[in-house]
């Protein structure tokens, strides 16, 4: 049984980042998870920063996926609280919860697209689903966001036909049809080469600048794909926030476990 | 090890419980959802189109040669005490009442449910399932409703024509092939097969149909897993509900009774 605390008036107001001084967008407040008897996440405290780009980071099996996982409502927590803005999630039902996601923008480790529509449906399915757009109207739309992700022309190809970059491309292209306020990406890089790494980097901070607003969340274990575009860094170790700051703090940080995590030795405190 | 045994009588318990009621959200959700917007149309008669049209060539050969034995081993055993004329009747009553609604379900239970199984299945296992919850889409009203919903309207009527076309198959042996007279063969036919036992016969295809939407819907769900989980849930999408069909279908026809 989840013991929750009564949801402050303006959670906004109260949590304010102490990396970028900026308000909490999203806010995490001594978060539980477990699967059965594996607790994944143990106390889970964390403020997303409004507008910025947060970038979390994290062995393989430290709760990432489950931290953004929960921001939406794909999972619930065992105990604690996650507010959006002023929404509190844990005390929602299904049909609040899903306009809670109508506000949210996804691009998937896998990209998850829809393997039976091609690349236009697939990117048209949440304004078929949510908005009343005519066909013309949908079709610029497409067209605008490929160009985004440099993707133009292959509006009917089908996913199969399509390599894990371009995968990736067309998922943040859907996750960003519907105008998000916040965009979440789970792990953007993996599987792609250092190239079409470093491209995807450039992608993401190209449409952060392009959506005025957008708050960002990148999960990943790749840190040196995405510290140099991170406004703020967190590092989950154990089912909690071991560490936070800029990339500046992280890259000088004296401490063993986040110096072994960046340069990814096998010598050092965390053990394979 | 006192601790160990009452976890397994928990487990052994708790288990078929939670299945059962994962089992019966898939149904309550999906019926509730009949009436909820979006109503996805296009999607059920894509469907319909899916498991019935599709199956419609499986099913009008396993209805012709399953209507063909059983008059031509029928003929050969009344032909002993000179009862020829009483095949027609028998083979009408036999596939209106039990084959053509139980065989209709194992084979759409075989073709289109394993189908949906997968389909949905590799939907949860390659996370597109997350992603229409992410997009703030229902999967229960996208993926669940329609397959559902078609399930039970066109199982019924793959049943009529499972038993449409074994009488015809009963007829073409009767008649054509071992040379009874028609008037022999339609008599006891019109005379023995009623409407009872035809809407009976439809009446098991809507539960059949049910069921087959409501398993092969459920084991894709749940899937756990890869390609692994995926053909586990195929398999046990089709065995389940077969067995289901059989269990059902001699509870509703001592119902019926």
């Amino acid at each position: 049984m989840s013991q929750r605390s009564a949801p402050p008036d303006d959670p906004q107001a109260e949590a304010e980042d102490p990396v970028t001084g900026e308000p909490g967008a999203i806010v995490y407040s001594d978060v539980h998870k477990a699967f059965g008897d594996f607790k994944v996440l143990k106390g889970l405290d964390l403020i997303i920063p409004r507008g910025k780009i947060t970038v979390i980071i994290g062995r393989s099996g430290t709760g990432k996926s489950v931290t953004m996982k929960h921001v939406m409502g794909l999972l619930r927590c065992d105990k604690g609280n996650i507010w959006v803005g002023k929404d509190e999630l844990t005390s929602m039902g299904d049909r609040r919860l899903r306009k809670v996601r109508d506000r949210f923008g996804i691009v998937f480790q896998h990209a998850a697209l829809f393997d039976s529509m091609n690349v236009f449906d697939n990117i048209c399915f949440p304004l078929r689903e949510h908005t009343r757009m005519s066909n013309r109207e949908m079709k610029a739309k497409v067209t605008d966001l490929l160009g985004l992700v440099g993707l133009s022309g292959t509006e009917t190809r089908m996913p199969s036909e399509l390599s894990g970059g371009m995968k990736k491309r067309v998922g943040l292209a859907r996750a960003l049809a519907r105008d998000p306020e916040f965009l979440l990406y789970d792990e953007p890089t993996t599987g792609l080469d250092p190239i079409l790494s470093a491209a995807m980097d450039e992608l993401i901070v190209t449409t952060h600048k392009a959506k005025p607003g957008l708050t960002s969340v990148i999960i990943s274990h790749d840190i040196r794909a995405v510290m140099h575009i991170a406004d703020k860094m967190v590092m989950l170790y154990e089912g909690v926030v071991y560490d936070e700051g800029t990339p500046e703090h992280f890259e000088t940080s004296d401490d063993a476990l986040i110096k072994q995590f960046i340069a990814g030795s096998l010598i050092g405190p965390m053990s394979v | 090890m006192i601790t160990r045994i009452v976890e397994w009588i928990g487990r052994l318990i708790l288990g078929p419980i939670e299945e059962l009621g994962r089992g019966v959200r898939i149904l309550w959700g999906g019926l509730s959802n009949v009436f909820i917007r979006p109503f996805r149309l296009r999607l059920i008669i894509q469907q319909m189109e899916f498991i019935g049209i599709q199956s419609l060539p499986i099913i009008v050969l396993a209805g012709f040669f399953t209507g063909a034995v059983f008059a031509l081993q029928s003929f050969r055993a009344f032909s002993l005490f000179g009862a020829e004329s009483m095949v027609g009747g028998t083979v009408g009553v036999a596939l209106t009442r039990e084959l053509g609604p139980t065989l209709t379900g194992l084979l759409v239970a075989g073709r289109a449910g394993s189908a949906i199984a997968a389909e949905i299945g590799s939907m949860r296992v390659s996370e597109q399932i997350d992603a229409l919850d992410a997009m703030a889409t229902d999967p229960i009203n996208y993926l669940i409703k329609p397959r559902l919903i078609a399930a039970m309207i066109v199982t019924p009527m793959l049943t009529a024509i499972f038993d449409l076309v074994g009488i015809v198959g009963a007829w073409a042996v009767c008649v054509k092939l071992l040379g009874q007279s028609e008037p022999a063969f339609m008599v006891r036919l019109l005379d023995w097969v009623d409407f009872d036992d035809f809407a009976g016969g439809i009446f098991k295809g809507l539960i059949f149909g049910t069921i087959i939407g409501t398993v092969a819907c459920y084991k894709g769900f749940y899937t756990k897993g890869g390609a692994r989980g995926v053909g586990q849930a195929t398999t046990s999408s089709v065995v389940v509900a077969s067995v289901l069909i059989l269990t059902a279908n001699y509870f509703i026809a001592w119902v019926l009774e």
